[in-house]
């Protein structure tokens, strides 16, 4: 079995994220990245499935970016991933691109499972999974809150608004990861450090016969202003009847 | 008892009664109990060779102090169980002086031998010395006898948590027969040798009284004695052969454990990238990994169980006894092949060494300070759980800590811009700003990022402002210590870290280091010059009892009346300092007895863990299992209106745990408690 993880470099959200004055990106020259959460959720439900197959599973993490983004493949390495594999793409893509980058990179390495997060944390979108089981025709199944091989597929227990659901997908199927389905192992910066020999293929847009159709453009960023503001309580009791006036 | 010259010497006859077949097997049987002896010493040898190196001398003058101190007066020992403690002594004591009564014998013998004397003619064997040496070996018997028998006493009462093992029952009951054949052998020798004053040998005339009594005259002595004998022999022999495949492997192993051992409190061995890369994995996955040193440690143990009952996590029900990891690495020492290549990987599905006991520790090093033998349980861990970091077994809030020390430099993975925001409103100079202050003042993750703990920084800038003290902070430069990074076996971060900081402080020229977080003190202490130029680190407790000293600041009057103190770990024990906290809560000079700090039962160097060290700060616990909870009984029983802390994390923890109680208890740092005394007063 083959497992495909995509894998996105997002901004620290902990951080104070600031747009630069031209409104034209956040400035993210000290800024901390990492794995985005939910693919970290979808790297370690990878390694559980080939835990569980006494190790007959590869799981390949693909990134699209600049050289950086090695550093969240190396993440992804380190928590147990076999292969890495980096699209270089210096202009970020939209979701639309990125799904087809990812079919691409789906039709190339022939998959059983491409496992991936509902979200990124830094644009919140949520389209690709979607996008690319529909640009692939193949089954998806998003918001997993657990999973289960069953005989003719696998089944999913999903997250909605109105409680689980659960359906089955017949494999080769896209799914896409909710925050309950584990908690992702710590990758030590030792066995990142270790991951720095493994060595990451590298592939342009060209060499996956992919051209960017942007069909999103981004005009503008600015802060929205937060109004929050912090106050101290004494009591519970307190709390209690300030929630009950203040609120309304 | 004075010596008539003209009679026969006061003595006894070395091998009287033991023909010359009966000395030559004797011999021959010695010579056998020597090769066992041997070759079980050599077997353990084998095993310890199979560890890494560790360098490290101890000066001869230490070895020698230690020797006297630890192995001879043994006052860890008697510390803490006063029981086990002077049946120790006893059986201990009785022993030595045997053994030296044996060696003399044997260099009477040897002595007199060569210089061609006859039986009846000793080299000094006799008289006043022989009287001494008789009266004293069969009063040091009866020690040893009352020893075992203490022991033996304790063991089937079940007053003892010494783990059990059947050759336990020969070693005690063949050294109890050992005694018990040596008078009856002495008696029946006083009776067919008719031995002259026979009184100072009291114990063993005792003997010959009543066999006397019983009708035995001197050719039955003679038949029996010559038995006994023989008996006596054949259980020495054999427990000289058992030495080293019993629980007596403790006396040599232990003693040179004691005489060098080498580790520090609060201190780890630091590990490079290149050991990894060779090994593949990092920290303890095998026995080879380990010391050679800490594989000889196994085996001085004897699982007498003082450091279980000294840790904190197995007194708040947590799945760690440090004497549980030992042994059960011993027992996979026991079992280890020392030809099989590679060594056999330690075993993962013993509870006594799983992941839920390893993250137990808090890294208090209670384990390490109450061992008799000078084990540091500590020092497996470490490795131990390095390893556990390596292979991804970490999940959870200790992993989301590591995760936002390794992005953001602190724990909390808050922004590294609000680093300065707890000095909001106060004038506190950056380094960058103020390029010649005398004195960095070290704030540290808690005091800039956690609410409550801010008013310690608080505190401690206004007091060292009113003391006109020449400082500075390095601000949004400063990242965590990494400390308790290392502390959970993330030794990689903890280097990163590590180096970043001291590329700050090697920039700005620091040679005086002042902070209020033990944790950060004992890194920057400890940790730091494994890695770079050490500085000189300081406790803010020290630091505002110079000034206080030097006149800067007044005398604190002691307003102590009602306040104690709870001593943290890695300031008290890993670093002795205890009496400045209190020096500055009593006040200096004065001897109100009002102004006395009401004092923890476990307090100074034998402190109780809050339950914060080692990583655990970042882990949830049950309620019924917090470590730290006996802490705060204690608090609470002490009446005390404020509890005093001078650790962040202890006040975190303490903190909890009294609102966990529902119990009004104010919990201070000292450097609060003085900034309120002093503003009182002006």
């Amino acid at each position: 079995m083959k497992i495909l993880v995509p894998c996105k470099r997002v901004p620290d959200a902990d951080q104070k994220i600031e747009v630069h004055p031209d409104g034209s990106a956040i400035i993210s020259a000290h800024l901390p990245f990492l794995l985005n959460p939910f693919d970290a959720i979808a790297v370690e439900e990878a390694v559980r499935i080939r835990e569980q197959r006494d190790g007959e599973t590869e799981i390949l993490a693909v990134t699209i970016g600049e050289e950086v983004c090695q550093d969240e493949l190396r993440t992804a390495l380190a928590m147990g991933a076999d292969r890495a594999l980096l699209v270089v793409c210096l202009q970020p893509p939209d979701p639309w691109n990125v799904a087809r980058i990812l079919r691409a990179v789906t039709q190339r390495e022939q998959p059983d499972l491409v496992l991936m997060g509902k979200q990124a944390v830094d644009d919140d979108s949520n389209q690709v999974g979607q996008f690319l089981a529909a640009l692939l025709d193949w089954p998806q199944a998003t918001f997993a809150s657990r999973l289960n091989f069953v005989d003719n597929g696998l089944r999913v227990a999903r997250e909605t608004d109105a409680g689980l659901e659960t359906v089955t997908v017949s494999l080769p199927a896209v799914v896409t990861t909710d925050l309950r389905l584990n908690e992702p192992r710590y990758a030590s910066l030792t066995s990142i450090l270790k991951a720095r020999k493994q060595s990451i293929d590298q592939f342009c847009l060209a060499d996956l016969a992919v051209e960017l159709e942007p069909r999103l453009e981004i005009r503008h960023l600015e802060t929205t202003a937060s109004a929050r503001s912090c106050q101290w309580v004494t009591s519970a009791a307190e709390l209690v009847d300030r929630l009950r006036r203040e609120t309304h | 008892m004075n010596q008539d010259s003209s009679q026969t010497p006061l003595t006894r006859e070395v091998f009287g009664n033991i023909n010359d077949l009966s000395r030559g097997v004797f011999y021959l049987l010695a010579v056998v109990a020597a090769l066992v002896f041997c070759w079980g010493v050599w077997r353990r040898v084998r095993l310890w060779r199979r560890g890494r190196k560790s360098a490290s001398a101890v000066p001869w003058r230490v070895m020698t102090r230690r020797f006297l101190t630890d192995v001879l007066w043994q006052p860890i020992v008697r510390r803490g169980r006063l029981g086990a403690g002077r049946a120790h002594a006893l059986l201990f004591g009785g022993f030595c002086a045997l053994l030296v009564g044996t060696i003399l014998i044997g260099v009477e013998h040897y002595g007199a031998a060569a210089a061609g004397r006859t039986p009846g003619q000793p080299l000094f064997h006799s008289g006043l010395y022989y009287a001494v040496y008789e009266f004293t070996l069969d009063t040091c018997g009866l020690l040893m006898l009352v020893g075992c028998g203490w022991f033996a006493w304790r063991r089937w009462r079940g007053h003892s948590t010494i783990d059990r093992h059947w050759t336990d029952v020969y070693v005690l009951a063949s050294l109890m027969l050992l005694g018990v054949t040596g008078y009856l052998v002495e008696g029946l020798r006083i009776i067919h040798e008719q031995t002259r004053q026979p009184g100072v040998s009291y114990v063993g005339l005792g003997v010959a009284r009543g066999m006397q009594s019983l009708g035995i005259g001197v050719s039955l002595a003679r038949q029996i004695h010559f038995q006994l004998w023989w008996l006596h022999a054949v259980l020495a022999l054999g427990w000289i052969a058992a030495f080293p495949y019993t629980r007596l492997l403790h006396v040599l192993v232990g003693s040179f454990q004691l005489v060098t051992r080498d580790h520090q409190p609060g201190a780890l061995t630091p590990i490079s990238l290149e050991e990894v890369e060779e090994h593949g994995y990092v920290g303890a996955g095998r026995l080879s990994d380990l010391t050679w040193r800490q594989l000889l440690e196994l085996d001085a143990c004897i699982a007498c169980g003082r450091c279980q009952d000294a840790c904190p996590a197995h007194q708040a029900g947590q799945p760690l006894s440090p004497r549980d990891v030992v042994q059960s690495l011993r027992d996979q020492l026991n079992h280890w092949q020392p030809s099989a290549e590679p060594p056999a990987d330690l075993r993962n599905d013993d509870d006594r060494t799983s992941g839920a006991a390893l993250w137990s520790c808090t890294t208090c090093g209670a384990c390490a300070q109450v061992c008799p033998l000078g084990v540091d349980p500590l020092g497996l861990i470490t490795p131990l759980r390095r390893y556990q970091v390596g292979e991804g077994q970490l999940r959870g809030g200790p992993a989301n800590a590591l995760q936002k020390m390794q992005r953001s430099g602190n724990p909390w993975g808050l922004p590294i811009a609000d680093r300065m925001d707890w000095a909001t409103g106060l004038e506190v100079p950056t380094a960058a700003e103020r390029p010649d202050f005398e004195v960095l003042y070290w704030v540290g993750c808690a005091a800039a990022y956690d609410r409550s703990a801010r008013n310690v920084a608080r505190a401690v800038v206004q007091l060292l402002t009113a003391a006109n003290v020449s400082f500075a902070v390095l601000g949004p430069e400063e990242r965590c210590t990494g400390e308790s990074a290392r502390r959970m076996g993330e030794e990689f971060l903890f280097q990163e870290l590590a180096a970043q900081n001291q590329a700050v402080l090697q920039r700005h020229g620091v040679r005086k280091i002042v902070t209020h977080c033990p944790h950060c003190l004992n890194s920057l202490r400890k940790d730091y010059p494994q890695f770079g130029p050490s500085y000189e680190v300081i406790h803010h407790t020290q630091f505002l009892l110079e000034l206080v000293d030097q006149g800067k600041l007044p005398n604190p009057r002691g307003r102590t009346g009602g306040v104690t103190y709870h001593d943290p770990c890695y300031l008290s024990r890993a670093n002795g300092i205890s009496s400045a906290p209190r020096q500055l809560l009593e006040g200096t000079g004065q001897d109100d007895p009002q102004d006395r700090l009401v004092e923890l039962p476990r307090h100074g160097a034998n402190t109780a863990c809050c339950g914060a060290g080692g990583g655990r700060m970042w882990m949830d616990d049950n309620p019924g299992q917090r470590i730290g909870s006996g802490r705060i009984d204690e608090i609470i029983d002490s009446g005390s209106q404020t509890v005093a802390v001078a650790c962040p994390f202890c006040r975190v923890m303490v903190g909890d745990g009294l609102a966990d109680r529902q119990v009004g208890i104010e919990v201070r740092d000292v450097a609060e408690i003085l900034l309120d005394s002093l503003q009182t007063e002006s």
